[in-house]
């Protein structure tokens, strides 16, 4: 993994709170209820890890990749069809024992420019 | 432990506010890599899993954090009720095990009516307690009643 890509960002992407995308997070966390469930913000959160995972300048080999540590931040729920827009950056880049240590911020903002939720995942690659 | 929506003014620093237990399958597995785009191997490939070292199929984190973050909301019957939600991943979850989401007041502010929870995800395996989720806080607040 490149350390030098500390402070990375990606281009923005679009993410729509799609109301079929959400019955079947929903019916795959279990939530009965009829509300968006708050760690949706995974699945905006995918709108760009595919871009990071598959980016050769990193050099991330997603076959050694365990998911470390996960924050939310909800400033306000999700609204069923909203559009949103999500950036992703590389906010550190460790090496400790062996392992790599990434963990990428995302800001979810609505139209308005008002900030949904701030994601902090931390991956482990772990020594090969 | 009340089977109705926590109230704020019914806590207590300690107390044990949540125990949701949900048996994880295979299908649950693959339903969520489907809905959270999340399509890792690790999750859904019998040979790769073992290839790197685990003994099958492991749950995505994010699964366990969903059932907890959904246990957290569902029991205060407001999913805006949940502010923030940190959680670190200790133990893989191996398929047909029961996770059990767990939480405990560790800290209230009757000003802002806000409470921090200690919360944790267990697992029995093999005789012993085993925590795909540890060391692990929850932020929750609440209207006014």
């Amino acid at each position: 993994m490149n350390a030098a890509l500390e402070g990375k960002v990606y281009p923005d992407a679009t993410f729509t709170v799609d109301e079929q995308r959400v019955a079947l997070f929903r019916q795959a966390v279990g939530e009965a209820g009829p509300v968006v469930p708050p760690t949706f913000a995974t699945v905006a959160e995918f709108a760009v890890m595919p871009f990071i995972v598959g980016d050769a300048e990193l050099g991330l080999d997603f076959t050694r990749v365990v998911h470390a540590e996960q924050e939310y931040e909800w400033h306000r729920p999700f609204r069923m069809g909203e559009a949103l827009t999500v950036r992703s950056r590389i906010a550190s880049i460790r090496q400790k024992a062996g392992n790599g240590f990434l963990t990428i911020e995302t800001e979810v903002r609505d139209q308005g420019g008002d900030l949904v939720v701030v994601a902090r995942a931390t991956m482990i690659e772990r020594a090969a | 432990m009340p089977q109705t929506a926590f109230r704020f003014e019914d806590l207590a620093v300690g107390d044990d506010v949540l125990s949701v237990s949900r048996v994880v399958t295979s299908d649950d597995v693959k339903r969520y890599a489907d809905a959270s785009g999340d399509q890792n191997p690790l999750h859904q490939d019998e040979d790769f899993a073992r290839g790197v070292g685990f003994p099958g199929i492991i749950a995505h984190g994010m699964f366990t954090m969903g059932h907890l973050a959904t246990s957290l909301t569902d029991r205060l019957g407001d999913p805006s009720g949940l502010k923030r939600l940190a959680v670190q991943f200790r133990a893989p979850v191996f398929m047909g095990e029961t996770i059990v989401a767990e939480a405990r007041v560790k800290a209230l502010d009757p000003r802002t009516r806000t409470a921090v929870l200690d919360v944790w995800v267990r697992v029995e395996r093999g005789g012993t307690t085993e925590y795909p989720i540890r060391k692990s806080e929850a932020v929750v607040g609440f209207a006014e009643s």
